[in-house]
C-alpha cells in the first residue's frame, strides 16, 4: 500500500515536475516569509530579517534540492541526466567513441552469436508436454553401455512397472512417399500411445488409436506439418485420405503442429523425422524377440516419481526377466537417460567450451576498453578537478563515467547483434556438425536481454576502475596547469595490469585454437581406409509388390550396377547396405566356430556390409589376402564372406582365418566361410577406431536389403555423372526413388565438421582477442613515449645512442607481454583438458603448440611494441624540449 | 546534486536521533492540522528551544512522511490569509504515533536504567 503510493507518488512528481516544483517553492517561500514575519514582529528590518532566516534554514534553493532528491525519482532524474550528459560528451569526441564501440561490438558481437547458437540449441524448452518427465529406457549391455529393445522386453517392461505414466517405442522407418516424384522420407514406426507419451496433439486430424497397434491395421500415419505443406498444398481434408507409400496405401490419421519438430533422428544426413506410422508388432512376429534389439523406448515418469525410484523398480524387472530368460539378456539392469541429456547431452560439451572462450574475448575487449578510458582520464583530470572542486562527490563523478562506458556499452550491443542477425547463415555456410536444434538458432527475446546485460556489465566493468582512480586524484594538483604526470604511477600500473591479462587471455585463446589445429590436421591424415575422392554414391530402395521376390531383389541391383557400369566415364561401380562415415549403422552377431559363448548373446557384432561384386574395387579397400567377392559366387554357391583386418587379428589371433566358419545374427542361421581379408575402414568417424567388419554377397543373404547405396567411381568430379546415373537406374525402374546423391568425399567432410566448426569460431575469437591485445600493447606503448618525449628528446640531446633508447622503450612493453605470457601458459596448462573430447592425437599440453603460440604472440607483440617506440627514435631533440 | 554533504552542517542546534524527527512530526499533527512553519514553531516551543528544524530537513521528513500514507496534506488560506500547504495525521499515522511513542517509553526507560546502574 505504501509502497504503491511511494511509487505513484515519485512518478507523479517525475511526469508533472514543474507542479510539484511551484508547490514546493511557495510552500518553502511562504515558510521563510513566515519566519522572517516572525524576527520583522522583534524589530528588524524586513531584508535583515530575510537574510537571517536564509542563513538558519539555507537557500530556498538547497532546500528544494534537498526535499527532491530524497526520493526515488530523483535517481532516474539524475541517470536520464547522466546520459544526456554522457552522450554529449562522446559525440564530441568520435575518434574515441568510434574505437571504444568498435572494441566492443567485437567483444559482444562474438558472445551474442555464441550465446544465440547455446540458446536455440539448449535452452529454448524442448516441444514436449512437461519434458522433464520423459525419459529414454534402454536395456544395459555387456559392457555397460545403453542398448535398445527388444518388442518382447518391452511387452513386459510395460505389463510389470508402475514408475511410467506411459513407455512407448520406435523404430526408424524410410518410406519412399509416392505423390509426384518418389522421396524417401525420414520417418519412425510409433507404438499407438507415442504422441501421447511425448504430450503432443494432432493440429488437425486424430492421435493414433490402440487398436491400429496390430499387424494387420497398422497402416495409418501422421504427417508433419512441413511435409503436408509441401507435399499435399497444405490439404485441410487429408484427414483420412489415402497416400501410396511403398506402394501400399496408408491412411493418414492427423497433421501434427508446426511447433513439433521431432529430435529423435540427428543425423544431419538423414533430415528430420517427417511421417511417423503405427508399429503395429505382434508378439509372434520373429522380429519381435528379446533379442531383437532394433527398438528404443521412451517413457514419461508419473508424477512424483523420482528417476532413480523409476530405473531401481526398472532394475528389478529386468533381473527377474533375466531369471526367466537367462539365454536371451547378456546382463542385468535398465539404463535411464532423461530425454534433455539424451537429445542435447553430447552438444553441451562443446557448446560450453565456445562460450567460456567466448567470454575471454570478451574480457579481452573490456580490458582494452578500461585502458582507452584510462588512457583518456588523464586528459580529463582538469574536469573532473573542476567538479570535485564545485562540490561533486566521488560516487556521482564515477556515476557520471559509468553513465558514460554505458552508453558505449549500449552502442556496441546495438553493433554485436549483427553476427547473432547472421548466426543462421553462418551455420549454414560453414557447417556446425551434428549439433541438434539449429534451425531453433535466431534473435529472441532471450538474446536481446544477454546482449543487452552483456553490453551493460562489460561498460561498467571497463569504467569501474579508471573511474575509482579518477576520483581519487588530488584535485588541487590537477588544477594547476602542466602538472600532467599526477596520479600517473599508479594509473600506470593499472594500465600493465590491463594488458598482462590481456596478453594472457588471448595465449589461452591462441593455444586453445593451436591444440585445436592440431588436433584438425592429424584428423585430416588418418585414412578413412578407402579412398573417397571420385565416388559418388546415391540411395535407393525397392519398392512394389514384385519386389516381394528375393531373386528379382538381387537382380535388380546386379541389373542396376551394370547400367551403371555402361556410363561413359565410370571406372567401376557396386551396390552396398551401408557405406563407411554415412551414418549407417547395422551390425550382426558374429559367431565363430568353436569359440561361441555358452550364451551365444555375449558374442561380438559386425558392421555387416551386404556388398555386390566390385565393391572393394570401387572403394579402393585394399585385399588383404585370400579371394574377394565374385559373381560367381550366387544364391545357389557355397556361402562365403569377407572379414575386415581388425576382426581377423582379434577373432583368430595368430591363425589363418582363410576358411574358418562363422554364424551370423541367430544361432540357427547357416555357416559362413571366410574367403578373404580386407582392410579396415573407419565406419562411425575417422576419430573413432576400426571395429570388426564383415563384407557378404547380396546374392547369397538370405533376405536381400531392399535399401542400398550406389558407389560409382569415375575420372572427373563424381557430381557430374549424377543425372547420368540417375537416369540409368530409371531406365530399370522409373517408380524408384533415388536420395542423398552425395559424393563420398562430403561425407569425410561431414565427420570432421564438429570440430572444423569448433576451429573456426575459437580460431575467430583467438584472433580478435590477439588483434585487441596488440592495439593495447600499441596502445599503452605509444603513450608512454608520448609522455616520455621530454625526457627522450633530453637524452638524445645529451648524445644517448638510439638503439639504446629503443631498447629502454622496448622494454617497458615488452616486460608487460612476458608477464601476461607467464599467466597464460598456466591458464592454458589449467584450462585445455577441457577440450578433452574436441582434440584428437594431441596432448591438452601439447608442447610444440604452446611453443609455437608463444613465439606468435611475443613477435606480434614486438612488432606492436617497436612502432611507437621507432616514432620516439626520430624526434627532434629541439621540438621535444620546446614541446612543454 | 552537489549539496547532499551539507545536511549534516545546517542541522546542527542538537542532532536529533534518525527516525525521531518524523515522530515528533507525527506529535505536532496530533491536535490539529498545521503548515511546514507551524510545525517547526511548535517543536521549537516544546522543546524549548532544543530543537531547531531547518526548512530543508523537515520538507524532506514531511514528503517521506506523507508517501508512507502517514500524513496528508492540503492548501489552505492561514490566519495571516496566506496560501499555505497544511499537514494533518492520516489513521495510520495516528496509530504509528502510538507505536512509535510505547517503543521510545520503552527505549528511553532501558537507557535509563543502563545508565543509572552504578
Amino acid at each position: 500500500m505504501s509502497l504503491l503510493r511511494n511509487i505513484t507518488s515519485g512518478l507523479r512528481s517525475l511526469f508533472f515536475k514543474e507542479r510539484g516544483e511551484k508547490e514546493l517553492d511557495e510552500e518553502l517561500r511562504g515558510f521563510l516569509e513566515m519566519a522572517a514575519g516572525e524576527k520583522m514582529k522583534q524589530g528588524t528590518s524586513r531584508k535583515d530579517a530575510l537574510r537571517a532566516t536564509r542563513l538558519e534554514h539555507g537557500s530556498v534553493e538547497i532546500a528544494k534540492e534537498e526535499v527532491r532528491s530524497s526520493g526515488w525519482e530523483s535517481f532516474l532524474e539524475n541517470s536520464w541526466q547522466d546520459l544526456r550528459f554522457a552522450s554529449r560528451v562522446l559525440r564530441k569526441n568520435p575518434g574515441f567513441t568510434a574505437v571504444a564501440v568498435l572494441t566492443l561490438a567485437l567483444g559482444i558481437g562474438a558472445n551474442t552469436a555464441i550465446f544465440s547458437l547455446v540458446n536455440g540449441v539448449l535452452l529454448r524448452p524442448l516441444p514436449y508436454r512437461n519434458p522433464n518427465r520423459l525419459t529414454m529406457v534402454w536395456e544395459k549391455s555387456r559392457d555397460g553401455s545403453p542398448e535398445n529393445v527388444g518388442y518382447a522386453t518391452y511387452l513386459d517392461w510395460k505389463a510389470h512397472n508402475k514408475s511410467f505414466e506411459q513407455l512407448a517405442i520406435y523404430s526408424s522407418w524410410q518410406p519412399v512417399l509416392q505423390v509426384g516424384e518418389p522421396e524417401q522420407l525420414s520417418g519412425l514406426r510409433v507404438t499407438s500411445n507415442y504422441f501421447r507419451t511425448l504430450g503432443v496433439h494432432p493440429e488437425i486430424g486424430r492421435d493414433f488409436l490402440p487398436e491400429e497397434d496390430a499387424p494387420n491395421t497398422n497402416k495409418v500415419v501422421m504427417l508433419s506439418h512441413s511435409l503436408w505443406q509441401r507435399k499435399f498444398n497444405s490439404d485441410p481434408d487429408i484427414v483420412g485420405k489415402p497416400i501410396n507409400m511403398n506402394a501400399t496405401q496408408y491412411i493418414v490419421a492427423g497433421v501434427l503442429p508446426a511447433s513439433y519438430q521431432s529430435l529423435m533422428n540427428q543425423d544431419p544426413r538423414g533430415g528430420a523425422v517427417k511421417i511417423w506410422r503405427v508399429l503395429g508388432y505382434d508378439i509372434s512376429q520373429p522380429w519381435a524377440c528379446r533379442t531383437c534389439h532394433h527398438l528404443v523406448a521412451i517413457g514419461r515418469l508419473c508424477d512424483g516419481v523420482a528417476i532413480t525410484q523409476a530405473n531401481a523398480e526398472m532394475d528389478t524387472i529386468s533381473a527377474a526377466l533375466s531369471k526367466a530368460y537367462p539365454k536371451e539378456y547378456d546382463d542385468i539392469g535398465v539404463i535411464l537417460t532423461p530425454i534433455r541429456e539424451q537429445l542435447l547431452g553430447p552438444a553441451s560439451t562443446p557448446l560450453y567450451i565456445l562460450l567460456g572462450a567466448v567470454s575471454f574475448v570478451l574480457l579481452v575487449a573490456c580490458a582494452n576498453l578500461a585502458n582507452l578510458v584510462l588512457a583518456r582520464a588523464t586528459d580529463r583530470e582538469r574536469e573532473v578537478a573542476v567538479r570535485t572542486a564545485l562540490g561533486a562527490t566521488r560516487g556521482r563523478i564515477i556515476r557520471q563515467l559509468l553513465a558514460e562506458n554505458c552508453v558505449l556499452g549500449l552502442l556496441g550491443a546495438a553493433a554485436g547483434l549483427f553476427p547473432a542477425y547472421w548466426m543462421p547463415n553462418v551455420l549454414a555456410s560453414i557447417g556446425a556438425g551434428d549439433l541438434p536444434r539449429l534451425d531453433q538458432v535466431h534473435l529472441d527475446w532471450r538474446v536481446l536481454l544477454f546482449t543487452a546485460g552483456v553490453a551493460l556489465l562489460a561498460g561498467i566493468a571497463a569504467g569501474l576502475a579508471p573511474g575509482y582512480r579518477l576520483s581519487k586524484n588530488n584535485r588541487h594538483d590537477s588544477l594547476k596547469e602542466g602538472m600532467r604526470d599526477s596520479g600517473s604511477v599508479a594509473s600506470r600500473r593499472l594500465r600493465g595490469l590491463l594488458i598482462v591479462s590481456e596478453v594472457a587471455l588471448s595465449l589461452t585463446l591462441l593455444i586453445g585454437a593451436g591444440l585445436l589445429l592440431r588436433s584438425l590436421s592429424r584428423l585430416l591424415v588418418v585414412s578413412p581406409g578407402f579412398d573417397p575422392a571420385n565416388v559418388l554414391s546415391m540411395q535407393t530402395s525397392v519398392i512394389g509388390q514384385r519386389f516381394n521376390d528375393n531373386t528379382v531383389v538381387r537382380q535388380y541391383f546386379a541389373d542396376a550396377v551394370e547400367r551403371l557400369r555402361a556410363l561413359p566415364g565410370v571406372q567401376s561401380a557396386a551396390a552396398a547396405s551401408q557405406i563407411p562415415l554415412a551414418g549407417n549403422m547395422d551390425k550382426y552377431g558374429f559367431h565363430v566356430e568353436g569359440k561361441i559363448h555358452a550364451n551365444p548373446e555375449e558374442d561380438p557384432s559386425a558392421e555387416r556390409y551386404c556388398i555386390t561384386p566390385g565393391f572393394l574395387e570401387t572403394m579402393r579397400i585394399p585385399l588383404l589376402r585370400g579371394r574377394d567377392i565374385s559373381p560367381a559366387d550366387t544364391a545357389t554357391a557355397p556361402q562365403v564372406l569377407l572379414i575386415g583386418e581388425t576382426t581377423a587379428r582379434r577373432m583368430w589371433p595368430g591363425e589363418d582365418p582363410i576358411g574358418k566358419h562363422v554364424k551370423l545374427g541367430g544361432m540357427d542361421s547357416p555357416w559362413w566361410t571366410v574367403v578373404g581379408v580386407a582392410g579396415d575402414v573407419h565406419h562411425v568417424g575417422l576419430d573413432a577406431g576400426p571395429d570388426l567388419q564383415m563384407y557378404i554377397p547380396h546374392q547369397q543373404w538370405p533376405f536381400p536389403d531392399g535399401l542400398m547405396v550406389f558407389v560409382i567411381r569415375v575420372a572427373s568430379t563424381p557430381v557430374a555423372i549424377s543425372s547420368a546415373a540417375q537416369r540409368a537406374i530409371h531406365s530399370l525402374d522409373a517408380t524408384q526413388p533415388i536420395s542423398r546423391i552425395t559424393p563420398l568425399e562430403s561425407y569425410v567432410g561431414l565427420s570432421v565438421q564438429g570440430r572444423r566448426f569448433a576451429l573456426i569460431l575459437i580460431g575467430a575469437f583467438a584472433t580478435i582477442a590477439l588483434a585487441l591485445s596488440m592495439v593495447g600493447i600499441y596502445g599503452v606503448t605509444a603513450y608512454s613515449v608520448a609522455q616520455r618525449t621530454r625526457e627522450i628528446g633530453i637524452r638524445i640531446a645529451l648524445g644517448a645512442p638510439r638503439g639504446e633508447l629503443l631498447g629502454l622503450l622496448l622494454r617497458q612493453g615488452m616486460l608487460l607481454v612476458v608477464c601476461g605470457v607467464a599467466a597464460g601458459v598456466i591458464a592454458s596448462v589449467a584450462l585445455t583438458r577441457f577440450l578433452g573430447t574436441l582434440l584428437f592425437d594431441v596432448q591438452p599440453t601439447d608442447l610444440l603448440t604452446f611453443a609455437s603460440v608463444v613465439l606468435l604472440l611475443v613477435a606480434v607483440s614486438a612488432v606492436a611494441c617497436f612502432l611507437p617506440a621507432r616514432r620516439a627514435m626520430s624526434v627532434d631533440p629541439m621540438v621535444a624540449l620546446r614541446d612543454e | 546534486m552537489i549539496l547532499k554533504r551539507k545536511r549534516s552542517m545546517t542541522e546542527k542546534p542538537s542532532d536529533l536521533v534518525q527516525g525521531t524527527l518524523d515522530m515528533l512530526i507525527l506529535k505536532t499533527l496530533a491536535l490539529e492540522a498545521m503548515h511546514g512553519y507551524g510545525i517547526a514553531v511548535r517543536l521549537e516551543q516544546m522543546s524549548h528551544g532544543v530543537f531547531r528544524v531547518n526548512a530543508g530537513s523537515l520538507f524532506v521528513a514531511l514528503q517521506r512522511l506523507q508517501r508512507a500514507g502517514l500524513i496528508k496534506s492540503e492548501w489552505k488560506a492561514t490566519e495571516n490569509s496566506r496560501r499555505a500547504k497544511y499537514y494533518a495525521l492520516t489513521e495510520p499515522g495516528r496509530k504509528r504515533l502510538n507505536t512509535e511513542k510505547q517503543e521510545w517509553g520503552r527505549q528511553v526507560a532501558a537507557i535509563a536504567r543502563i545508565l543509572e546502574a552504578s
